[in-house]
């Protein structure tokens, strides 16, 4: 006598592995569409900053806005990435990148403008489209902190432009800008 | 160069004790194939940007890359727009589903 064990079947005729890939197929469909439209955004960024970088370059000088007048003396990138594994797991293969913008060594404990962007992020869960955007009201307090964290910002923005010289055009501020976004 | 003055302006720049930088105006081929493959290397770096035309240049050498760190993104340069067909990260995705198509027409 022959027992026949048939793969399980849902009742729309698809077993669990067929629903599992679909699942894996339109996460992977997500992502994709995810990474052209971020590579457009950077396009479109990188466009305008170079446009602001010209014409910094043409009010103050070619001489102003140069290669040569590059730092190459020896200090550390005021914005790093902070990657980090999946706890637990070694050799996940999924590592979360962590963007410190502006975090120099006289202020590591403030860590500006952080944004997270893992890989998991790059397989998220399925999109919902046409989600609507939530707006939070910034308390006082809250405005107060954020002003109070711009200003190293400022300065540490400040000083790398300062090898363009002490009074800079605002177009190179704006270029400066454009690159960090 | 340009596009690597804008990046600097953003603070990116890092040059450490023995002057060495983590970028690169492009000069020879033979430089970009050992920057490449030196900073691809670094365990200090997690991403490395490349503009689109550089990278053809090595083109073989950027696909047949293919750990996750650090992670390799190709960039339009000032004078070469992005072109979608030479992204390695769509060739590859390219391939794929030509492959499943191939696959699942032999079935």
């Amino acid at each position: 006598m022959v027992v026949d064990h048939e793969t399980p079947r849902l009742e729309n005729g698809q077993t669990d592995k067929e629903v599992e890939e679909n699942a894996n197929v339109l996460q992977f469909m997500d992502s994709m569409d995810a990474y052209l439209t971020l590579i457009h955004s950077l396009s479109s960024t990188l466009r305008r900053g170079w446009l602001e970088l010209a014409s910094a370059r043409h009010s103050m000088g070619a001489s102003r806005v140069n290669t040569v007048l590059l730092d190459h003396t020896s200090h550390p990138a005021a914005t790093s990435l902070l990657v980090t594994q999946d706890e637990g797991k070694v050799d996940s293969g999924k590592p979360h990148f962590t963007l410190c913008k502006w975090a120099s060594s006289s202020n590591e404990n403030s860590l500006l403008g952080e944004k997270q962007s893992s890989q998991d992020k790059l397989h998220p869960q399925l999109r919902h489209r046409g989600s609507t955007e939530l707006y939070e009201e910034k308390t006082s307090s809250e405005n107060k902190a954020s002003r109070e964290v711009d200003d190293p910002v400022q300065k540490e923005r400040s000083k790398s432009l300062s090898m363009f010289g002490t009074l800079v055009s605002p177009k190179l501020r704006a270029a400066q800008l454009s690159f960090e976004h | 160069m340009d596009t690597v003055v804008g990046f600097l302006m953003a603070g990116v720049g890092n040059v450490d004790l023995r002057r060495k930088t983590n970028y690169l105006i492009v000069d020879s081929i033979k430089q970009i194939e050992d920057t490449f493959k030196e900073f691809t290397t670094r365990e200090d770096i997690a991403v490395v940007l490349i503009s689109q035309y550089v990278a053809n240049m090595i083109r073989f050498l950027v696909d047949s890359y293919n750990k996750p760190v650090p992670a390799i993104l190709e960039i339009p340069s000032k004078d070469h727009p992005y072109d979608p067909a030479h992204d390695s990260v769509l060739s590859r995705v390219k391939y794929l589903f030509s492959a499943e198509s191939v696959a699942s027409g032999r079935r």
